[in-house]
C-alpha cells in the first residue's frame, strides 16, 4: 500500500496489474499516483527520471506497449493490464540492446542523465521504422533533450544500431 | 505530485453527462491528460473527481461519409496522423498532427482534449477553422452541432457547458480543386504563430472562391479573419498573389498578439504575415498539383 | 506590467473625486472585486480580488494602501495580495490624475501590476491580456455610474 494511503480511510484504490520489463505486477495505486513515482520510487527503478515534469524533456520516457509516454504525466492506473518496458528491461539477461551498445560505441551520452528516456524512444523508433532517414529519426526523437552531447553523436549511435538490427535480421 | 482526487469510470456520454452535471466545477473530463495534469500538477486547478471518458465506447474513430469526415474526439494525435483515411482526404491535417508537441504527447493527446481546452498556443483549432469544421457536444439528452467559429472564445474557453462533453469533430472534405495549408513557427515548447489558409478555384474564372483564412497561438484564440479573406477572394490567381501581402498585414493586426517570450507584438505579426504568405504558395501549389 | 487608461466622464471633477472615496460604490466598478472594507478612512483598505481565464481561478484577498493625495487631483496608492492555494501574490501602483475639462473630466491612470509565482506559468501574454481587461472594463464601469446618476 502507498504512503499516501496512510489515515485516508476514504481513498479509493486501484487495482493494477501490469507486465513490466516482462514480468507480471500487482499492486494497488491510488487515482492520482504518477507512473514515474511508482516506478521509481515503489518499485525502486530509476532509469527513468523526472527532469522538466512538463513533457518536453523525455527524461522520463517509458514505453507502454511499445509506444513512448510521459511517465512525469501518466497517472499510473493507465497502464492496467499493459506492458511496460523502462530501460533496466531492455538488456536480455545481461546483453545489451544493440542500441544500447551503440551508444556505448559511438560517444552517444556524456552525464547519462537522457539517456534512458533516449535509448527508449530510439527503441520505439526502429520498431516502427527500422530504417528511418536522418530526418524522420530527428522528427521522432525532437522531443528527447540532450544538454550534454549535441546530438549528433546520440544520431550515429542511433543510426548505427539500427544498421546492426536490420543486418541481424537479414 | 498531485493532490488525491476520485476517478470515475463512466461508459456512456450520458454517464459522463450527468457526472458533470452533479458535481459541477469540482469535476472534469479527462481523456488523455495532457495539458489537464500538467495543469494540476502545477497546482494551478484541482478538481475533486477526474471523469475519465477513454472507457466510453465509439469516441475515437476516424470516419468518412458523405464528403464528411468524421473524427472522434477521442482519437489521438497519434491516431490521427497515421490515419490512412486522414492522408486520403484531409492530408494537411494529417501534416499538422505530425507536428503537436512531441511523439509522447502525440500517443495519448485527444484531439478533443485539445480542443476543450483551448490552450493559446494549439495546432489543431486554427486549421479546422481554415476548413469550416463542427464540433459536436453532447448531454444526456440532446446534441448541437457548433460551428468552429463559435466553439473559441477566449484562452482556455470554449462554448462547451460545463455538462457537456465534445464527442465529435466533423470536417467538410475539401473540394477537388482546393488548396489546404497550415504553417507554425516558434521555438519554444509551444508554437507562437499559426496561420491556416484553405481555398478553392473556381475553374471556369481560375479566380479564388470560398477562402478561409485563420490565426492563432499569437492570441488568446484562433479566429477567422474574414478582412484578409476579402483581399483573395474572387480574385484571379495572379491578383491574389499580389494582395497577399495586405492580406498578411490584416491578418497579422487581426491576430491580437500581445508582446511576450514568444516575441513582440511587432515581430508576430510580421511572422503571421510571413506565414500567410507560404501557407497561400503552399496551398496553390497544392492546387495546382491536383490538377495534373 | 504597465497599463495607461484614460476616460473621459461628462461630470464635474468633484463629483469624480468623492465618487472614488466611495468605497461601496467605487469597488462595485472593479470587476472581480468584493467584500471592500474601509480600515482607515482615505488610507487603508480591503478588499478580495476574484479573477477567472477559463478553468483558472484566482482568489487574492487584498490590501490597498492610499499613499499620497492631491485633493481633486491625484491620488497614488499601492495593493497586495496573495492566494495561497494557488502560491501567487498580486501587487499593484496605481496613480490616479483627474483633469477638468469644461463640464468634463479626465480620469487617467497608469498601474503596474506584477503577478508572481504559480500563476505566472499561464504565461505573460494572458495575464496582460487579463490585466488590461479588467482595467479597460473599471474604467467604463466608473464612467457608465457617474453619467448614469447624473
Amino acid at each position: 500500500m502507498s504512503k499516501a494511503m496512510l489515515g485516508r480511510a476514504d481513498a479509493q484504490t486501484i487495482p493494477l496489474s501490469f507486465t513490466l520489463n516482462g514480468r507480471l505486477q500487482e499492486l494497488a495505486v491510488e487515482p492520482h499516483e504518477l507512473l514515474l513515482d511508482v516506478v521509481r520510487e515503489r518499485l525502486g527503478l530509476t532509469g527513468a527520471k523526472r527532469s522538466c515534469d512538463v513533457e518536453v524533456c523525455g527524461a522520463c520516457t517509458l514505453l507502454v506497449d511499445g509506444r513512448p509516454i510521459s511517465a512525469c504525466t501518466t497517472l499510473a492506473f493507465e497502464v492496467r493490464g499493459r506492458s511496460v518496458l523502462t530501460i533496466e528491461g531492455l538488456a536480455d539477461d545481461g546483453k545489451l540492446h544493440p542500441l544500447q551498445e551503440a551508444f556505448i560505441e559511438h560517444g552517444g551520452f556524456q552525464c547519462g542523465f537522457c539517456t534512458p528516456g533516449m535509448i527508449l524512444a530510439a527503441k520505439a523508433l526502429l520498431d516502427e521504422n527500422p530504417n528511418p532517414t536522418e530526418e524522420e529519426l530527428k522528427h521522432f526523437m525532437h522531443g528527447n533533450i540532450c544538454r550534454c552531447t549535441g546530438y549528433k553523436k546520440i544520431i550515429e549511435s542511433i543510426m548505427a544500431a539500427a544498421k546492426f538490427m536490420r543486418g541481424s535480421r537479414a | 505530485m498531485l493532490r488525491p482526487f476520485r476517478l470515475e469510470e463512466p461508459e456512456s456520454v450520458k454517464e459522463v453527462s450527468e457526472l458533470l452535471g452533479q458535481f459541477g466545477e469540482s469535476a472534469k473530463v479527462y481523456a488523455g491528460g495532457t495539458e489537464l495534469l500538467l495543469a494540476m500538477k502545477e497546482g494551478l486547478v484541482h478538481y475533486e473527481r477526474l471523469i475519465n471518458v477513454k472507457n466510453v465506447k465509439g469516441l475515437n474513430e476516424v470516419a468518412s461519409d458523405n464528403g464528411m469526415v468524421r473524427i472522434g474526439a477521442l482519437c489521438t494525435h497519434h491516431q490521427l496522423e497515421t490515419s490512412s483515411l486522414l492522408q486520403q482526404k484531409l492530408a494537411a491535417l494529417v501534416r499538422l498532427e505530425q507536428r503537436v508537441a512531441n511523439v509522447r504527447v502525440r500517443q495519448v493527446g485527444t484531439l478533443g482534449g485539445n480542443l476543450c481546452f483551448a490552450e493559446p498556443h494549439a495546432d489543431p483549432g486554427i486549421l479546422l477553422l481554415a476548413l469550416g469544421a463542427t464540433m459536436v457536444a453532447e448531454r444526456a439528452s440532446s446534441k448541437r452541432e457548433i460551428p468552429a467559429e463559435e466553439f473559441f472564445v477566449d484562452a482556455y474557453e470554449t462554448c462547451v457547458e460545463p455538462d457537456e462533453v465534445l464527442t465529435e469533430i466533423r470536417v467538410p472534405v475539401p473540394a477537388r480543386d482546393s488548396g489546404v495549408a497550415y504553417l507554425k513557427f516558434g521555438y519554444l515548447e509551444r508554437p507562437s504563430v499559426g496561420v491556416a489558409v484553405a481555398f478553392q478555384v473556381q475553374e471556369s474564372e481560375r479566380s479564388i472562391h470560398d477562402i478561409k483564412i485563420a490565426v492563432g497561438c499569437a492570441g488568446p484564440a484562433p479566429k477567422r479573419v474574414p478582412e484578409a479573406e476579402e483581399q483573395l477572394k474572387g480574385k484571379s490567381l495572379d491578383e491574389a498573389t499580389i494582395n497577399i501581402s495586405k492580406a498578411g498585414e490584416i491578418a497579422g493586426r487581426a491576430a491580437q498578439a500581445i508582446s511576450d517570450l514568444h516575441g513582440s507584438q511587432e515581430y508576430k505579426e510580421h511572422i503571421v504575415g510571413v506565414l500567410l504568405k507560404r501557407a497561400f504558395q503552399n496551398a496553390l501549389s497544392q492546387y495546382r498539383a491536383g490538377q495534373s | 506590467m504597465q497599463f495607461e487608461k484614460e476616460v473621459e466622464i461628462q461630470v464635474p471633477r468633484e463629483k469624480v473625486w468623492n465618487f472614488i472615496w466611495d468605497v461601496d460604490r467605487f469597488v462595485a466598478c472593479v470587476p472581480g472585486c468584493k467584500e471592500a472594507k474601509t480600515i482607515e478612512a482615505g488610507k487603508l483598505y480591503s478588499a478580495t480580488m476574484i479573477e477567472k481565464v477559463g478553468p483558472f481561478r484566482v482568489e487574492f484577498p487584498t490590501t490597498i494602501e492610499v499613499l499620497e493625495r492631491e485633493d481633486l487631483t491625484r491620488i497614488k496608492a499601492q495593493a497586495s495580495g496573495a492566494d495561497n492555494k494557488i502560491g501567487s501574490r498580486m501587487k499593484l501602483s496605481l496613480d490616479v490624475k483627474l483633469r477638468e475639462q469644461g463640464e468634463k473630466t479626465v480620469l487617467g491612470f497608469v498601474a503596474g501590476v506584477d503577478i508572481l509565482g504559480k500563476l505566472a506559468a499561464l504565461g505573460h501574454g494572458i495575464i496582460k491580456r487579463k490585466a488590461d481587461q479588467v482595467l479597460d472594463e473599471f474604467a467604463q464601469a466608473v464612467k457608465k455610474h457617474l453619467e448614469g446618476d447624473s
